[in-house]
Order: C-alpha cells, then sequence, then structure tokens
C-alpha cells in the first residue's frame, strides 16, 4: 500500500513517523527486505559533507549615506573581490573567489565560514558615481547581524556520484581530487556512498524544485537542478539556497585545496519519504552496490581514462586494487558529519519540528553534460613539433653534439641508443661542461627525460615546460618511439602564426 | 620521550648488518617507521624510546660504524576542533600515523610521523600544523 508525503507528515506531527539514517536502512533492508521495510519506514535521512566549489551566497548591504553604486563596480571583502555585476548594494560572494593578499589561503568559502560565526568582514567598494549614487569609495566593517539579507544560494551542490582519482605519471599532482602521488601512490574520491542523499532517489521521484533540506546546519530547500545535472550518467546535481543567517559553521566550511583554489565545505541532508517499495530498494542499496569510476588524473583532459569500476565499499575498506597492487585510498568528504547530519534530520523529523514536502517542480531525469562549444581547433603538438629529428647516440663525444647542434642550428639533442630515448643534451649541458673534463655524451646527459606526447594539446605542454623550467621536449608515440622534439621557438612561431 | 632519528647509509654500509648490531649491542627496541635502502645505500628512519643517556649511546654507535644521524626534532599537531574528518590525508601518509577511527574520526599517532609534511598540505581546512623543537 504506498504512502504519500501528506500521510508521512501527519505522523510526523503525531511524533509517530519512523525515520531511519540511510546506513540504518541499509541494514534493514538487508535484514527484512524491501517489502518490510517500505511498510515499516516513513523516512530515510541522508547527508554529505564535502568541497562544493559552485556555492556562494547573496549579501544585501543596505544603503550608505551618501549612498554607493557598488553595481557594476568593486566589492572586496576581506580582500575577496565579490561580484557585483547585480543593484547597487547587492553582491554575491562566491567560495572560489580568492584574496587578493593572501591567495589561496583565503577565499570566498572562508569569508562565508566567517559571517556565520558572526566574525566582523571587511567592507572595500569602488563605484563610478551617479546623480543618484554620489559615493565612489567606501570602507566599513560588518557582521552577518548588519546585513538585510545573507542567502546561501549554490548553483551545483551534492554530486550523486562523483569519481575516484589516482595519477598513472611520475610527479606529484595537486589536482581538486586532492594530492595525488606519483606512479599510483594513492587514491581519492569524493562523496559518502550510501549516506549521499542523491542516491538514495536516483529517479528524483521525491526530490525536486521545493524539497525542504538540511542546509549548512539550518534549513535550506532545493531550487532548481543543479549545473551539469546529468542523472543519465548517475550523475544529478541540485541547486540549493537557504537563508545563511540560521545556519552553523560546523556545516560550512572554507577550504582550501593546495595549488588548486579555494572551496567552500557544505552539509546537505535530505529526508527521502519511503512511498513505496521500489523506493525502498533503491534507499536500501549498500556501498558494495553503488560503483564510481577510478579515473586516472595524469591525463589532463577533459576525457580522462577509466581504469576500472570500484565500490564505495572496497573505497572506505581504505585500499583499493589495481592491477594486483594495493593503493591507499583517500575519502575526500566526511563521512563522521555525514553521519552527524543524517542523524541531526532524523532527530528533527522525530520531534516533529521539520516537515517533508511535496515538490512543486520534478527535476529533469534524462539530462546529460555537453562539452565546450570551441570555435578554435585544438592545436596539437603533432602539428608544431620539428619532425626532421637529429639525435646523438650516449658513447658519442661532446664535439660531435657540438657540430650537430651548430649544423641544425638547434638546442636540444635527444640521446638515442638502439631506437630508444636514453637521455637528452642541450647546448647549456654543453657549455658547462667545457673544462670539466667529460668527454662522453652519455657523462653529461639528463637521464631522466620529460617527454611530450604527439596527440597532447599545446597548453598541456606549455604548462609542463614551464613547470621543469626546460624549454624542450622530445616527443613520443604511444609506443614510446621517438617522433619528434617540442621546443618554446615551435611553440612561438605557432603563436605567431595563429595571429 | 620518544625520539626519532634519520639514518644515513652510504653503499657500504648499506650490506652490512649495522642497524641489527645496534640493536643487539644496546638491547634497545628500534622501530623501523620508514626504510627506503638498497645496496646503493639510502635511508632509514627509526624511533626509539629510552632515557637520554641511552639515546646518546644509540647514536654514537651508529656514528662509529660509519652511518650518518640526524635527529628528526620537529612536532606536528592536529588541531581535533578545526578537524572536519575528511581523510584527505590518510592515504598520503607513509607511516600511517594518521589514522581512522571506528567511528571515521581522524586521528594523529605523532610517534609514528617522519614529518614528510604532505598531511600538511593536503588538509584543506589547515588543521594540521608542523613545528621545529627547540
Amino acid at each position: 500500500m504506498p504512502k504519500t508525503i501528506d500521510e508521512i507528515n501527519e505522523r510526523i506531527k503525531r511524533g509517530e513517523a519512523v525515520v531511519l539514517t540511510a546506513e540504518e536502512m541499509v541494514e534493514l533492508v538487508k535484514s527484512k527486505g524491501p517489502e518490510a521495510a517500505a511498510k515499516e519506514v516513513d523516512v530515510v535521512t541522508t547527508g554529505t559533507f564535502g568541497a562544493m566549489c559552485s556555492s556562494g551566497a547573496f549579501l544585501n548591504l543596505g544603503h550608505s549615506d551618501p549612498p554607493i553604486k557598488l553595481g557594476g563596480g568593486e566589492a572586496y571583502l576581506n580582500d575577496v573581490p565579490a561580484y557585483t555585476g547585480l543593484a547597487a548594494v547587492d553582491v554575491y560572494i562566491g567560495a572560489t573567489a580568492m584574496s587578493r593578499s593572501k591567495g589561496m589561503e583565503y577565499g570566498g568559502g572562508h569569508v562565508i565560514e566567517d559571517l556565520v560565526r558572526g566574525r566582523e568582514i571587511e567592507l572595500v567598494g569602488k563605484a563610478y558615481g551617479t546623480d543618484c549614487y554620489p559615493r565612489t569609495e567606501i570602507k566599513t566593517t560588518f557582521t552577518i547581524h548588519d546585513l538585510n539579507q545573507a542567502i546561501l544560494c549554490n548553483p551545483r551542490n551534492c554530486y550523486q556520484t562523483y569519481v575516484a582519482a589516482t595519477n598513472s605519471t611520475d610527479q606529484t599532482l595537486y589536482t581538486y581530487m586532492g594530492i595525488l602521488l606519483p606512479n599510483f601512490g594513492n587514491a581519492t574520491f569524493a562523496g559518502t556512498g550510501c549516506l549521499n542523499p542523491l542516491t538514495r532517489d536516483p529517479n528524483f521521484r521525491t526530490i525536486g524544485t521545493g524539497t525542504h533540506i538540511f542546509l549548512g546546519g539550518g534549513e535550506g530547500y532545493v531550487v532548481w537542478e543543479g549545473t551539469q545535472h546529468a542523472p543519465v550518467n548517475g550523475r544529478g546535481t541540485i541547486m540549493v539556497a537557504g537563508d545563511l543567517k540560521q545556519m552553523n559553521p560546523k556545516f560550512l566550511r572554507g577550504g582550501t585545496i593546495t595549488r588548486y583554489g579555494c572551496t567552500l565545505f557544505v552539509g546537505i541532508g535530505i529526508p527521502i519519504p519511503i512511498l513505496d517499495e521500489k523506493m525502498a530498494i533503491d534507499a536500501g542499496r549498500g556501498n558494495e552496490e553503488i560503483f564510481i569510476d577510478l579515473v586516472d588524473y595524469g591525463v589532463p583532459r577533459r576525457e580522462r581514462p577509466v581504469l576500472r569500476r570500484v565500490s564505495y565499499a572496497e573505497l572506505f575498506s581504505g585500499e583499493v586494487t589495481l592491477d594486483g597492487r594495493e593503493i591507499p585510498v583517500s575519502p575526500l568528504s566526511s563521512v563522521r558529519l555525514a553521519r552527524e547530519i543524517a542523524n541531526t534530520l532524523k532527530r528533527w523529523i522525530e520531534k516533529g519540528e521539520f516537515l517533508l514536502t511535496e515538490p512543486v517542480r520534478r527535476l529533469p531525469t534524462d539530462t546529460s553534460i555537453r562539452p565546450m562549444k570551441q570555435i578554435q581547433p585544438v592545436l596539437r603538438v603533432r602539428e608544431i613539433m620539428t619532425k626532421r629529428l637529429v639525435t646523438v647516440g650516449p658513447n658519442e663525444t661532446l664535439e660531435t653534439a657540438a657540430r650537430l647542434i651548430k649544423q641544425h642550428g638547434i638546442d636540444h639533442l635527444p640521446v638515442v641508443e638502439k631506437g630508444k630515448l636514453v637521455g637528452i643534451v642541450t647546448s647549456w649541458d654543453l657549455a658547462v661542461s667545457i673544462g670539466t673534463g667529460k668527454r662522453k655524451i652519455a657523462e653529461i646527459m639528463t637521464k631522466e627525460v620529460i617527454t611530450a606526447r604527439d596527440e597532447e594539446p599545446i597548453e598541456v605542454v606549455i604548462r609542463r615546460l614551464e613547470q621543469h623550467k626546460i624549454s624542450g621536449m622530445p616527443v613520443v608515440d604511444e609506443k614510446g618511439v621517438l617522433v619528434g622534439i617540442v621546443t618554446t621557438d615551435d611553440i612561438s612561431k605557432a603563436f605567431g602564426r595563429k595571429r | 620521550m620518544i625520539r626519532k632519528l634519520v639514518l644515513n647509509y652510504d653503499s657500504a654500509r648499506a650490506s652490512e648488518p649495522v642497524l641489527a648490531s645496534v640493536i643487539r649491542e644496546t638491547g634497545l627496541l628500534l622501530n623501523v617507521l620508514h626504510a627506503k635502502i638498497n645496496s646503493q645505500g639510502g635511508q632509514i628512519i627509526v624511533s626509539v624510546d629510552a632515557p637520554e643517556d641511552q639515546v646518546h649511546r644509540v647514536i654514537e654507535l651508529f656514528k662509529s660504524k660509519g652511518v650518518k644521524v640526524e635527529e628528526l626534532r620537529q612536532v606536528i599537531i592536529l588541531d581535533r576542533d578545526s578537524c572536519i574528518d575528511c581523510g584527505a590525508c590518510l592515504s598520503l601518509c607513509p607511516t600511517k600515523a594518521l589514522y581512522f577511527t571506528p567511528e571515521m574520526k581522524v586521528e594523529l599517532r605523532e610517534e609514528r610521523c617522519v614529518y614528510c609534511k604532505l598531511c600538511v598540505q593536503a588538509c584543506p581546512v589547515r588543521a594540521l600544523t608542523l613545528s621545529k623543537l627547540e
């Protein structure tokens, strides 16, 4: 016998509703089956607490005297730029905006946390001045209590599932998935598995516009589907909003992902009404039944290679297996706080303080994400590299190398032995070896050669050149065979041609 | 107090049972926290829980056997009030000094830390701080 949300709300008001957290529901469905669980349980509470970069808050600062039109001007909150493309004294502070003075160590997410903590925030504003808004500069301080409105409004939160990340390269990578050690040294993953709100209602039967949720320690609502909402790929998202003034800094924390940027950790919990057996099946899926992609972040492209599918149960065990190797794993979302959120929401509902809502609009279930439309072709290494290869053997003399460099007007000589790339020698290496008594290439060459692949976009290669402070890289194909060389000269020529 | 020593081996010492003989001669339990060593030489980090004079003897013994010794005089602190228990630090920790309790809280076993600093960088809320001991 299916239930309705109205009937469940009546039971909540009478203090009779049966509420389980998602983890408790998984156990119940395992022991009693979904049919019995659907009869017994009214609401399943969920929770997640993770970095959600698409977050921010609308603040209404009130009018100064004489008034200032920050709209179209500039506003800085604790030196973090806020968006002013709105009316005179409305600003939007986005989580990833960075302090002009502290850089990534302090950003919009931290401003939001400080607001919720009731701390004083410094405002510096600049405007162009109008007849009705004559003031052109302002410097003042305020707390959240001084604001007319402070509305958390996050355009994309709460991914249904995300990915696990690892790194095949020989370099440590600093990514939005955290620090990834070289040679598959570790893996990281986002999400809280069976506690993740959107995994419990994957068909968006009850989560829609108007759904009443736990947001940042207070109450909030689902406004719309989130940006990049892709339920077709199991990656639905939601846009949420709520009154920042009643939120709790325990569940809204500014964060810095080292060498990536600033963010906001957001706590969200969604109550899932168990209307029928089908909903009990979805809400009862355990961590061993929820799979995500383990992705190689060593490939800095839109389509990163998927190494395998991996369950949340395996991820939470602390290690994942890859090609017979056990790799240590870090979660990036807090299960401890996610549990606390699910339990808090459970308590609110049990006490009759929190009612469920019928969505006033269903979220789409048929969308997937499209890539950016790019009108300029992506320039790849193979299109700009020098293919006419001049190489040298490791046992040849420095004089041979110097002659080749002069003869061909080049700076880089890949060192090749039996068809394999074994090193690189530059004109600089030759210059500094004068007078050292060294005679053979093998004695002066760099053995750990940084290489490029012929199909890589040149932006990727430019970043690698900068990181290693080098001016050229041998290019290899997928088999590791040397096919050319790409240098800063080739790159500047290519950009010259484009202009 | 637990002290941590970095032992630097050259290729000549790498093939000798230096660590074993120091343990035998002192009778102290030297706990290997981290080791990266082969026939070319390398590094072993050990911890020793012993009174000052005995630690001094350990250091002198290693030196007399041709192994360079450096003491790690740092301390790492996990601010539990700030930690959000995300676990971003865990997979980076080479000695499993950072770990989850059964309640999924992050805890630190300072005595195992070798001060690689990876966790300090990885912590999104900067709850881990490293400082030098005077």
